[in-house]
């Protein structure tokens, strides 16, 4: 979630509030909100927590947000009761985007983990067991009850990725969210795939790991269910795929209601209403959209995951495809100020592929082309033959993405920036998938500031 | 939720007579309903249930109406196939009106000791997940609870483990809500069974003739549960134990608090410190969770806490609950430092005393002020 180093200024305060001495980038905060040495501190979030150290004598760490001129930093802020002072220490120092997604919760996370889960699991920062979903060890053939407090690795043999990393590992470096961790439950030789987010303490630490566990295979014997009679309905739950349908059935209808009326507020159409409250309901707005936009891609996952899952192969033409999806995305494109070149009318690129899926794909990847690129800069979408494949070619002239990067945009929530606003983390995935599931595949090359290239191949039909 | 307002009942939208009757009925209903809104509005805002408290405590009922009620319609569904009543068993297994509202319908679920349960339970956990949590400064280093699993005294690790099995059990697996128990005490528990026995009854009142064999089978699947249930199972049970199993020293006491409230453990803090200071669970709890913590820092100091820690709990309580305020914590805490360990305790006596005279006490009190 943030830079596993994290850069610490340190300060002073006298007992009475007042800077004593500062590090240059304290300071420097200080000074663009008014302040000076021999003067009261003059960030209020940090003041009062240096206050309280002091008034409690115990050391506090939070973290808090701090308005920097016209930006707002997510600050690590710890102070110190010393002798007559108190000592702070100021880290992170990342600018924060004005909304982000709600998925910083750890609670909150841990809902959606349980979505679509096997079981659930939990570690201290040793990575050691401290809570298990109790019934998982009776349907998977380990002893849930001997594995708590025990480490992780007791239960499970984690396997390397391609890389030959252990993705928990890098993921408790960075303090990030980690997708696609292989392990066996040992002694049983079933496989599962681990997911799970960090749990972060008030001082920024890593202080354990709330995750998902997904079987792999299908358990040997369906447990056997004796009853005589039909049971009673289930109180909750309900088939698996009965989720989405729920989640789409309940979602969309009030988030539905919830945009027109925070857009209708926006747009002041009842009547006039203070500057400030119409951007709140922008806001308000922005992030039901956004809510909207994962709804469809959660929606979407849980048929692409599906074991079963197939596409049509039907007899499409990849640049009337390319055309189509680079029309619809023409309002957004204008609204950036960003170009889009089409292929021409003439050309043809006859491909095997669902035609409602690879429109799906593309229009992912020009979008995402257009919300990258620069204003006044252009997309390319280019067709290319590549032996017994046919490949759009989507080139934009963003920021682009970093080699390390590459692999893990295309991981299920995978973002490259975790800050960056929109998008639920999922297109990417979900285009892969799709990709792969007409005989193709999605590839990306591209250098950082060399803008992003992005590879969309099907079976050629000759 | 639903974008079509059209009630189809059986495929078949209401009738005139319905309607008409509904609209008869109308006013009375808008008459009681602005009532309850009155009455609602004047409510006292101490003490009032907050959205979130109301909603998690409209589903730990639920959910415990329904567990009970599905252990003991399965069992007696079994019963009544065993013993050839096939209709029988179809009328008991078919869904009615849900226990819960039923049971709420009559009054029962306002049953101060079940309620006073209940609303703790469900503070305890909000608490619990609110508190800020602390990393050991040596990454290295297992969570509290985890240190005494590895513990080589047998009797110490293993109340460890029964802890993290019984939170585990209680917090229940990714389609949580089936497999929990209900993890009353023994005598709410027992209590309980019965209403829901008897709302089953209720139900398939249908029966008719063969209400005799209902009746026998109903109230062998509610025997039949309360046997199989253990209050010695319960989450805080087992805290108790564990705490019992540190026995803590005064001067490790202090440690162990602050660092159960660093890992999240709330019932491992409310157990500490019932062990400590010879107190019930319920008790430790109702002092802990209550937001004007005077009592808790009496405690605290009953048992020659120093500053330090106190002001560490104090914070982490303020932290976790928007009820609690900061400011006035600083200011409590320099006030209770002035008072030592023997007069905290002779202050804390009432508490000591047996539950059920406390609560006799208060209720003569009460009686007095309504006179």
């Amino acid at each position: 979630m943030f830079d596993p180093v994290l850069p610490v200024a340190v300060g002073r305060l006298d007992a009475r509030g007042r800077l004593i001495e500062a590090e240059a980038r304290l300071l420097e905060l200080n000074e663009r909100a008014g302040g000076n040495v021999g003067a009261p501190l003059a960030v209020p979030q940090i003041a009062t927590i240096a206050r309280l150290a002091q008034r409690l004598g115990i050391a506090i760490s939070r973290n808090v947000i701090a308005a920097d001129g016209e930006e707002d930093l997510d600050l690590w802020v710890r102070a110190q009761p010393e002798e007559g002072a108190v000592r702070i220490e100021v880290s992170g120092w990342r600018p924060r985007p004005a909304w982000q997604p709600p998925a910083a919760e750890p609670g909150r996370d841990g809902d959606f983990l349980r979505s679509a889960a096997d079981w659930m699991w939990e570690t201290d920062a040793s990575l050691r067991i401290t809570f298990l979903s109790i019934e998982a060890g009776a349907r998977c053939g380990f002893d849930s009850s001997a594995m708590l407090g025990q480490p992780l690795t007791r239960l499970l043999s984690l396997a390397q990725d391609e890389q030959g990393n252990l993705p928990i590992l890098t993921a408790v470096a960075a303090q990030a969210r980690f997708d696609g961790q292989k392990a066996e439950i040992r002694g049983t030789g079933r496989m599962v795939r681990l997911e799970a987010t960090p749990r972060t303490d008030a001082a920024g630490r890593f202080a354990g790991f709330v995750g998902a566990a997904h079987m792999l295979d299908p358990p040997a014997h369906p447990p056997a269910i004796e009853v005589p009679l039909p049971l009673p309905e289930a109180p909750f739950g309900g088939f698996p795929d009965s989720f989405s349908q729920r989640l789409d059935r309940a979602l969309r209808g009030p988030l539905g209601r919830i945009i027109a009326n925070a857009d209708s507020i926006s747009a002041q159409s009842e009547g006039p209403l203070k500057p400030d409250y119409a951007g709140y309901a922008a806001d308000i707005a922005n992030a039901g959209r956004h809510l909207l936009g994962l709804v469809d891609d959660l929606v979407d996952l849980q048929a692409i995951e599906r074991p079963d899952f197939a596409t049509v192969p039907e007899a499409i033409d990849l640049a009337d495809v390319a055309r189509r999806a680079a029309g619809l995305l023409a309002v957004r494109a204008a609204q950036s100020n960003v170009r889009i070149d089409k292929p021409a009318l003439d050309e043809q690129l006859p491909v095997t592929g669902e035609f409602r899926r690879a429109l799906q794909v593309l229009v992912n990847l020009i979008g995402n082309a257009v919300r990258y690129s620069p204003p006044g800069g252009m997309v390319w979408i280019r067709l290319e033959r590549d032996g017994a494949m046919g490949c759009v070619i989507i080139a934009d002239q963003g920021k682009g993405i970093a080699t390390e990067d590459q692999e893990r945009i295309f991981e299920k929530f995978g973002r490259v920036d975790p800050d960056e606003q929109g998008g639920s983390g999922l297109g990417l995935y979900i285009a892969r998938l799709l990709a792969r599931a007409m005989g193709g595949d999605l590839l990306v090359d591209s250098a950082p500031g060399m803008g992003a290239r992005f590879v969309f191949m099907l079976p050629c039909r000759d | 939720m639903s974008d079509n307002p059209v009630d189809m009942r059986d495929g078949a939208t209401i009738g005139a007579k319905e309607l008409l009757a509904r609209a008869a009925a109308a006013e009375t209903r808008a008459q009681a309903g602005l009532r309850v809104a009155i009455r609602d509005f004047f409510l006292s805002e101490d003490g009032r249930l907050d959205e979130r408290t109301r909603a998690a405590l409209a589903a730990l009922l639920r959910q415990l109406v329904e567990s009970v009620e599905a252990e003991i319609r399965e069992h007696g569904v079994r019963l009544l196939t065993g013993r050839g009543e096939n209709a029988l068993a179809a009328t008991l297994a078919a869904s009615g009106l849900s226990a819960t509202d039923r049971l709420a319908r009559a009054g029962l679920l306002r049953d101060p000791a079940l309620m006073t349960e209940l609303i703790a339970r469900v503070r305890q956990e909000a608490l619990g997940v609110a508190l800020p949590m602390q990393a050991a400064d040596d990454p290295e280093r297992p969570s509290l609870i985890n240190r005494f699993v590895q513990h080589p005294d047998r009797l110490l690790a293993s109340s460890a483990m029964a802890v993290l099995i019984a939170e585990s059990r209680r917090r229940g697996g990714p389609d949580a809500g089936q497999f929990t128990q209900a993890e009353l005490p023994a005598e709410l528990h027992h209590r309980l069974v019965w209403w829901v026995a008897a709302a089953l009854r209720e139900r398939s009142l249908a029966a008719g003739d063969s209400l005799p064999l209902l009746d026998s089978a109903l109230s062998e699947a509610a025997q039949r549960s309360l046997a199989a249930y253990d209050e010695g199972d319960r989450l805080e049970a087992a805290a108790l134990r564990f705490a019992a199993a540190i026995d803590a020293r005064p001067h490790e006491l202090a440690d162990l608090l602050v660092e159960s409230l660093g890992d999240q453990r709330i019932v491992v803090f409310i157990a500490l410190l019932a062990h400590a200071l010879g107190l019930s669970y319920e008790t430790a709890r109702e002092l802990v969770l209550d937001p004007a913590a005077d009592r808790l820092w009496l405690a605290l100091r009953s048992l020659d806490l120093p500053r330090e820690p106190i002001a560490q709990i104090g914070y982490a309580l303020c932290e976790a609950d928007p009820h609690r305020d900061l400011e006035s914590f600083a200011d409590t805490l320099d006030a209770a430092m002035t008072v030592d360990a023997a007069e905290a305790r002779a202050a804390l006596e009432p508490v000591r005393l047996h539950p059920d005279y406390r609560a006799a006490m208060l209720a003569l009190r009460r009686s007095e002020r309504l006179e």
